[in-house]
């Protein structure tokens, strides 16, 4: 028994002091909608740079601004709206002097081909599925986007909340909705879902990407060191060859 | 603390109608099975003792992945489903499944407990004067397990009530058709500024929670003093 203790202790001792963060750690917080992009670019400058170690957290901008509201480690954000970038620098969690813009994308609705051909065709689908409104930005540009069109109503009932726009556009893989808003960019990731229409851009603020260093960021040399390689020319390779517009 | 918004209305309704469709959906089977388990002599009652009890120890995601696979569009039930115009994933019926499944074993537990304690002389006594397997069943089994029934159907209802890893899969998240009260958290808990909303409905959760649990211990403690 007295072993066992000694064991169970000795372990526990082991994880609590487990080396939380090492000093070439970069942890980033990115969009989902970014996943590939910022791994290539991560990879890259991973390899120019041996010794970073890029720690990569996706998903609805929303929720990564409340994580690092809540103290999660985070060096960079890049979000998918200003809203969320905003809600980070009015507490003063992220370097206000360092924000500008990584890149801007369009909202579509994707889906098996033939469902719809416009907003109005919306309608007469069973299932749609959106980003959670409340944390996920392409939920809040589709909401905004249907409620301009005066769809929000009558949609009401049919829409699946996702937790991020990838597991949106995963509902309108499987075949499980009729179709999905998300970003052009995920939509040419997809392997069954097809980009059915654009939605018309007059019916939504234009999808932008601030990207900050936070304030813990701003100290760590080689967050600092990736963030001016997010602005070089050869990120905006990337972002282009992924469908990305950095106009 | 912030008051609770019509969609929180809707999740609290939502969570209450699929539990008790659930429960009652599972009353019949857990009672068959419960049976089975304890007074069935036959090959493999192993074999069903751990189906019936997995979901207790399986992650509610992967019960919910394999009703996924199973019924969803290309699940070879769903498939058939959808021939005959029957659509169950993303819909409350597929909440109510989701919920049944993981409570199942709850329910046959509860049961299982108390039909043990049956006292057998009762049972052979009813044999001997001439009763049928059936009629030993109706009117000295069933009576005699009635608080067992109560107390599974009260566990599984609490159970059914917190849902969450399978429900999210298969029922997917919309507000006021499937949304119910552990969804409407988890939306809550993964947006900024809505702490005062999240926890209103924690709270809701917690004393509804409390609530059943207080009526099952108020039913084992009774079941107990008559055993």
């Amino acid at each position: 028994m007295k072993n066992a203790i000694k064991i169970v202790t000795s372990l526990l001792c082991l994880l609590l002091t487990a080396a939380p963060a090492l000093a070439a750690d970069v942890n980033l917080f990115v969009a989902a909608s970014l996943k590939e992009v910022v791994n290539e670019l991560s990879g890259n400058f991973a390899h120019q740079h041996p010794g970073v170690r890029f720690l990569k957290n996706y998903g609805a901008s929303g929720m990564l601004a409340k994580q690092t509201e809540n103290g999660a480690p985070s060096d960079l954000f890049i979000s998918a709206n200003i809203e969320w970038m905003d809600y980070l620098k009015n507490r003063k969690l992220v370097d206000a002097a360092s924000i500008g813009t990584f890149s801007y994308n369009t909202l579509v609705f994707a889906g098996a081909p033939g469902k719809a051909s416009s907003m109005r065709d919306l309608i007469r689908l069973q299932r749609i599925a959106i980003g959670s409104p409340k944390s996920v930005p392409a939920g809040e540009y589709a909401m905004e986007a249907l409620r301009k069109a005066g769809l929000d109503r009558q949609l009401e009932k049919k829409l699946v909340m996702a937790r991020d726009v990838r597991a949106c556009l995963m509902y309108a893989e499987q075949g499980e909705v009729d179709g999905a808003f998300v970003y052009r960019t995920d939509a040419l990731q997809a392997k069954r879902a097809k980009i059915l229409f654009t939605v018309p851009q007059e019916l939504y603020p234009q999808v932008t990407y601030p990207m900050a260093l936070t304030v813990a960021g701003s100290k760590n040399q080689d967050a600092v060191a990736f963030f001016a390689y997010l602005h070089g020319t050869e990120a905006k390779a990337v972002l282009a060859k992924y469908g990305f517009t950095t106009r | 603390m912030s008051t609770l918004s019509p969609s929180d209305y809707d999740a609290i309704r939502l969570s209450l109608q699929v539990a008790v469709a659930a429960t009652l959906l599972s009353l019949p089977f857990g009672f068959v099975v419960a049976y089975l388990i304890t007074f069935g002599r036959f090959r493999g009652k192993v074999f069903i003792e751990v189906l019936v009890n997995l979901p207790l120890t399986l992650p509610p995601v992967v019960v919910g992945y394999f009703l996924l696979l199973l019924l969803g569009k290309h699940g070879w039930l769903g498939a058939l489903l959808n021939h005959a115009g029957i659509r169950l994933i993303f819909t409350l019926k597929a909440a109510v499944i989701a919920s049944a499944f993981v409570g199942f074993p709850l329910l046959v537990r509860s049961l299982r407990v108390n039909m043990e304690g049956i006292d057998p002389e009762l049972i052979s006594a009813s044999r001997t004067l001439g009763a049928r397997w059936y009629d030993t069943l109706v009117t000295v089994i069933l009576p005699l397990s009635l608080p067992g029934l109560f107390a599974g159907s009260s566990l599984m209802f609490a159970r059914s009530l917190g849902e969450f890893g399978a429900t999210i899969i298969v029922a997917g998240n919309i507000p006021g058709v499937t949304q119910t009260m552990p969804l409407a958290i988890y939306e809550y808990a993964s947006s900024p500024g809505s702490e005062d909303m999240a926890l209103s409905l924690c709270l809701v959760s917690v004393g509804i929670s409390m609530v059943v649990l207080l009526l099952h211990e108020m039913l084992a403690k009774k079941s107990a003093q008559k055993g």
